[in-house]
């Protein structure tokens, strides 16, 4: 899947990255700009941005378990109407969507601290899918869907 | 000043409140610098921390957590955690998970400042458990 090294690839709708948080600014920026381009306001932007951020910090701490060799690349699909963006990785399939959704107000009654993250993902993107890997297929898929309305 | 060129955090005292002037991007590669600079505060016994905003411009979960993480033990103490001077897409974020329940944000810093004197400030903001 993923050629080269470290801070690679960064052409048209794919970009490419190391298992590093150093690498979230960037994959950001990326984001934000495809989204406006595609025609999301600076607001809608900004949280598409923010999803695909929580999606790849839980990525580079779940599958990669903090390992800055590893790599993964996130691709970004539009059509007419659905902005589609995938985050392909070779590690440790972890499904988000396996994770229970939070009430916020045990999540603040228990003082709690983690786990935000998919519960942003899952109050920011119209649709979200996940592909393990498989025998046929070696990486997992995560897809992130946003309807411009 | 700590931190590096995508995130940095000024202290200083402002009428015995710790203030922290937060600047840049709050994500998960920035944000052990944020918990370090409360642990520190909270390591001289202090309890009054105002964080103020007006200069950041992304934060992400990982930023959340660090309030979270340290918000209980602040009250317990008698203190608390006051946020000031956000802008609107960084409170948003804080919007989205419902965070404005559990945290005093004020929009001046000054405000926020002086609730510290008000007895019992963040009594309204304390959940029931």
């Amino acid at each position: 899947m993923i050629k080269g090294k470290n801070k690679i690839l960064n052409k048209g709708n794919i970009i490419c990255c190391c298992g590093d948080f150093s690498e979230l600014y960037r994959i950001r920026k990326f984001i934000y700009k495809n989204a406006q381009l595609f025609g999301f306001d600076e607001n809608e932007s900004n949280k598409i941005a923010l999803a695909v951020d929580e999606a790849c910090t839980n990525l580079i701490k779940h599958s990669f378990n903090l390992d800055k060799s590893k790599e993964f690349c996130v691709t970004i699909e539009p059509s007419t109407l659905k902005f589609t963006i995938k985050i392909l990785d070779s590690g440790e399939p972890f499904n988000p969507l396996q994770v229970v959704e939070t009430n916020m107000n045990e999540y603040f009654k228990g003082y709690k601290k983690g786990g935000l993250g998919i519960q942003i993902i899952r109050a920011v993107m119209d649709e979200i899918s996940y592909l393990p890997s498989n025998i046929e297929r070696k990486e997992n898929i995560l897809i992130l869907t946003k309807i411009l309305s | 000043m700590i931190g590096d060129n995508k995130f940095s955090i000024q202290h200083k005292e402002v009428e015995q409140v710790d203030c922290l002037y937060l600047r840049g991007y709050l994500d998960a590669h920035t944000a052990p610098v944020l918990e370090s600079a409360i642990t520190d505060i909270i390591g001289k016994g202090q309890n009054k921390i105002l964080v103020n905003f007006s200069e950041l411009d992304y934060i992400s979960s990982a930023g959340l957590g660090v309030f979270m993480a340290f918000i209980e033990d602040v009250r317990d103490s008698g203190g608390d955690i006051k946020l000031a001077d956000m802008k609107p897409k960084v409170f948003s974020v804080f919007d989205l998970l419902g965070f404005p329940v559990l945290f005093d944000i004020e929009k001046e810093e000054k405000t926020a400042i002086e609730k510290f004197s008000v007895k019992d400030s963040a009594t309204r903001f304390k959940i029931k458990k």
